[in-house]
């Protein structure tokens, strides 16, 4: 249950050392797309020694690491041992990878679905041991289309809407594809707002400037909150199942999704 | 026989090392009068942790934390050993 994911890359130590001013509620340390093969080592050493300095309550970390039929795999595994990281995020989603994972590890996974094999097998994905949530990559799947994607976000909305609804069956993360255009807060926040209505939970990022607008689109608002408190309140009054509240009928699922907007709302302080 | 690891961008270092008779240790860092000592030490102990006892190291320096000077030697010594093997 976070609101935002941002990656910065394994081998900027100015990124990496400021990790925790981003306000984002999850890191991402990437050794995937933005690592060099050359730098590759040079990051796995950099993470190792820092994590192993360093230590962070306020914020999760996960590592993307190298898909595993990449020949980077093993080595990004091996230099994360015994680190204190919250999982791994694992690109090119797959159930043979998150299996081979598995062997290898028992945290928690986020696998990246980001193309159409994936998509089509994405309840089997999330149905895995340790995955917590799912990552759209929206980038990756319209390149294996072969299609551009657009500002409106049509040729992706069928992709979003089977990864939200099967992270939302399986009771896991749906994270949204990162919006690319780093200056543009408007597109950002529409984005972000029609995600939210799919049922994605939280989105990604690949700019520490987008965090705030995710934050509050992914956050429960006032009204939500203040909306739930009544919902819960009364549920607890009545003791029962379904009651009545301003003229709407409240049932388990809304007690139960008031709930929820507590619990988010508890958790961020809000 | 060289090797390096890092960059010129701030926060980090730039180490080469070469093969060499002796221990020699060149820094050139922007905050060396602060912390050229400190910078130093860290490259002692990195090659003491790797049972190097003669060798000529180059930091450049752009402001590197501790954590990233001894990643980025640690690196470098790893990549001669495997430009040796």
């Amino acid at each position: 249950m976070s609101r935002s994911y941002l990656f910065i890359p394994g081998n900027t130590p100015s990124m990496i050392q400021n990790l925790d001013v981003f306000d984002s509620d999850v890191i991402i340390i990437d050794f995937e797309d933005s690592v060099t093969s050359y730098d590759k080592d040079s990051a796995r050493t950099l993470i190792k020694n820092f994590l192993s300095k360093y230590s962070y309550d306020e914020v999760e970390i996960f590592v993307r690491i190298n898909s595993y039929d990449s020949r980077y795999f093993h080595d990004d595994i091996n230099a994360l041992a015994n680190l204190d990281i919250s999982g791994y995020v694992l690109p090119k989603a797959s159930v043979k990878g998150i299996r081979m994972l598995n062997k290898l590890s028992n945290k928690p996974i986020i696998p990246i679905v980001e193309s159409p094999m994936a998509l089509l097998l994405v309840e089997d994905i999330a149905k895995e041991k340790n995955v917590v949530a799912l990552i759209f990559g929206a980038e990756d799947y319209t390149k294996e289309l072969g299609i551009k994607r657009t500002l409106e976000a049509t040729e992706i909305l069928y992709a979003r809407s089977i990864i939200a609804i099967t992270a939302n069956a399986y009771n896991i993360d749906a994270i949204d594809t990162p919006y690319t255009n780093k200056d543009d807060d408007k597109g950002l926040l529409l984005d972000a707002t029609n995600a939210l209505n799919l049922g994605f939970t939280s989105k990604a990022s690949i700019h520490p400037n987008q965090i705030d607008i995710i934050n509050q689109v992914f956050a429960p608002s006032l009204e939500e909150i203040t909306e739930a408190k009544r919902i819960v309140k009364k549920s607890e009054e009545t003791n029962k199942g379904a009651f009545s509240l301003d003229g709407k009928m409240i049932d388990l699922p809304i007690i139960e999704k008031a709930k929820k907007v507590l619990e988010k709302a508890k958790k961020y302080n809000l | 026989m060289k090797a390096s690891a890092g960059s010129l961008e701030s926060s980090d270092c730039l180490i080469t090392i070469t093969k060499s008779n002796k221990l020699e240790i060149v820094i050139e860092s922007v905050v060396l009068k602060q912390f050229g000592d400190q910078i130093k030490e860290v490259i002692l102990n990195t090659l003491k942790d790797n049972n190097i006892a003669k060798m000529h190291v180059v930091c450049l320096d752009k402001g590197a934390l501790d954590y990233t000077i001894k990643s980025r030697l640690e690196t470098a010594i790893k990549r001669m050993g495997e430009s040796h093997e």
